[in-house]
């Protein structure tokens, strides 16, 4: 028996998905959990609940609408495929965009937490010495990467282990957009048990992987904190 | 309206549900105390100055430049007004060394900025400080790296929000003392909101009165504590004896008015009662003048009997109340008087109330 019969493709695959899915939740989720944390307008309330939506939508749900979205039908899918030569339906990178989709919610809510524990005192003295991009990048940033970071390692957890919203956004054709989870889900069907019992032991390993890096990391940081 | 050489004009207005601020002053050189209860909206308009909030109507001159008028939607961010913020918590920046927390924000070529440096470190006494944590630093160190850091921008304005007030008592002193001297060398205009009468009295130039939102007297500080404009305000001063009375005569600068049968001469001070009116005449319990001895027929002096004696530290508090009506007298008396005048061996005692530091105010309603 073939002790790691994984087919190189799938892991290949799901780390771009689960990689990029990451950076792209890192780039909108901060400013977006950032602007949640320090808004006192009723306007947090409407990006709190469109930043959680997938949280409480089956991710089936989710894929469909951006098939919808990215397909050749809309509008802009037309325009990406037409002007930028990018197609994403049946890509990877359209199924990294589901699983940043999927993933947002939990990096959000990890990273606004953070935001909300930083010392006011220490924000509004630095408002009015300088404006509000100085102050994200060289105060709110610095002083919040702990959560941050947790948060990039939950929603990278998270898009790995992502399944329906990828799977209907991706089609798991193998060896181009089958995933890990994509290739269980195939072994599973085709009654291959040795296969599935390997795939699925070895998102196992990764999952607990990234958990512990995660808590030696918040373990590290309340060390630190004064 | 604006004289030539006020530093801020503040004229401004916002309203919550249950609460309006509508104030208007304005501050020059030296130290402005806006002194007030909590709640009584002195922070508030402090934080108005620095753009933290923002009026509903209204128009802040800092240094002859508007920062803020509403009728011409001018509104000029914090961050690029003329001035120098400190509040009650230092609110340094923990990933930041002392150096880069006083320079934060600053730009200015490399040497000016060094130089800069070297000048607010030595004035504050924090020569030596600058590579280390603001975690490393004591509470009053702090205060003075947040203090330093409002200084090296070199603004005209220095804005002070309680900024002592969760120090100890001896650091406190030192502060408030090193703050007089350096706004005195700077040539500093400087609000300062406290909620501390002794605060206030150590360091204002000129006070603020506030309370709901509104002030209730403003002016030259030596002034307005040795002449509040009503009873109301005279309390908040820290004023005690307070009694109603009749003015009963009155010529030139001098009024006798009447308590309940006992005259009083009162000399000087504006406000003209006509006799036959009600006031509300008063002293600083620190003001009157005890003695052993006779009741000589001079003016204001008078017997009274020692009901309560209070020691505060190195002061006390004397309760007094002459033999006939209901007059109730404080006086504040040292350490040393209250030895040489062996105050707990006698309880009757003669009182005299200089005419000059008599007040009177209109009576309340």
């Amino acid at each position: 028996m073939n002790l790691f019969p994984v087919d190189w493709d799938v892991l290949r695959v799901s780390f771009l998905v689960a990689g990029t899915a990451t950076v792209l939740c890192v780039l909108i989720g901060t400013p977006l959990a950032w602007a949640i944390a320090r808004t006192r307008r009723v306007i947090v309330h409407l990006l709190t609940a469109a930043a959680l939506l997938p949280l409480v939508l089956p991710p089936t749900a989710v894929g469909y609408y951006l098939l919808q979205l990215l397909g050749r039908q809309s509008p802009v899918g037309r325009f990406l495929e037409a002007e930028l030569g990018l197609r994403l339906v049946f890509t990877w990178p359209g199924m990294a965009i589901a699983a940043a989709v999927v993933a947002l919610p939990l990096f959000v809510r990890t990273a606004v937490a953070g935001f909300e524990q930083l010392e006011p005192a220490a924000l509004e003295a630095a408002s009015v010495l300088v404006g509000p991009v100085r102050r994200f990048f060289s105060v709110a940033l610095p002083l919040a990467w702990p959560s941050v970071t947790a948060a990039s390692l939950l929603a990278f957890a998270r898009a790995l282990g992502e399944f329906g919203a990828t799977t209907i956004v991706g089609a798991n054709i193998p060896g181009r957009t089958e995933m890990l989870s994509g290739a269980i889900y195939t072994a599973v069907l085709a009654g291959d048990d040795a296969l599935a019992n390997s795939l699925a032991g070895l998102s196992l390993v990764l999952g607990l992987t990234v958990l512990v890096a995660l808590s030696l990391l918040l373990a590290q940081v309340r060390r630190n904190a004064p | 309206m604006m004289s030539e050489s006020s530093t801020l004009d503040v004229r401004v207005r916002k309203r919550y549900p249950g609460f309006e601020l509508d104030v208007a002053f304005t501050a020059s050189r030296g130290i402005t105390v806006l002194f007030g209860r909590s709640g009584s909206g002195k922070s508030l308009t402090l934080r108005l100055i620095a753009g933290l909030e923002r009026p509903d109507t209204g128009r802040i001159v800092i240094a002859g430049t508007p920062v803020v008028d509403t009728e011409r939607r001018l509104w000029v961010p914090p961050y690029r007004r003329p001035i120098g913020v400190v509040f009650q918590q230092p609110g340094l920046l923990p990933h930041l060394s002392v150096g880069d927390n006083i320079l934060f924000g600053l730009r200015l070529p490399r040497d000016e900025a060094r130089r800069r440096l070297e000048e607010v470190l030595t004035l504050l006494g924090l020569s030596g400080m600058e590579r280390r944590s603001p975690r490393t630093l004591s509470g009053g160190e702090q205060q003075r790296v947040a203090l330093a850091r409002a200084l090296v921008r070199r603004p005209p304005l220095l804005l002070l929000d309680e900024p002592f007030s969760a120090l100890d008592q001896n650091l406190r002193r030192s502060l408030r003392e090193e703050l007089r001297r350096i706004t005195g060398d700077l040539g500093l205009a400087v609000v300062f909101v406290t909620h501390s009468l002794p605060e206030a009295h150590l360091l204002a130039d000129s006070l603020v009165v506030v309370e709901r939102g509104r002030i209730l007297q403003m002016g030259e500080a030596a002034e307005t504590f040795r002449r509040p404009s009503t009873p109301h305000v005279a309390r908040l001063l820290g004023w005690v004896n307070l009694w109603p009375a009749v003015a009963v005569h009155r010529d030139g600068p001098e009024t006798v008015v009447d308590l309940g049968g006992r005259r009083l001469l009162v000399r000087g001070g504006a406000q003209p009662t006509p006799p036959g009116g009600r006031v509300v005449v008063g002293i600083r319990s620190e003001r009157v003048i005890v003695h052993r001895g006779e009741a000589s027929p001079a003016p204001n002096q008078f017997e009274a009997r020692l009901t309560e004696l209070l020691r505060y530290g190195s002061t006390a508090t004397l309760r007094l109340r002459p033999p006939e009506g209901d007059l109730l007298l404080e006086v504040e008396l040292g350490a040393r008087a209250l030895e040489v005048l062996r105050v707990g061996e006698r309880d009757s005692w003669i009182v005299e109330l200089p005419p000059e530091d008599l007040h009177l105010m209109p009576a309340e309603t």
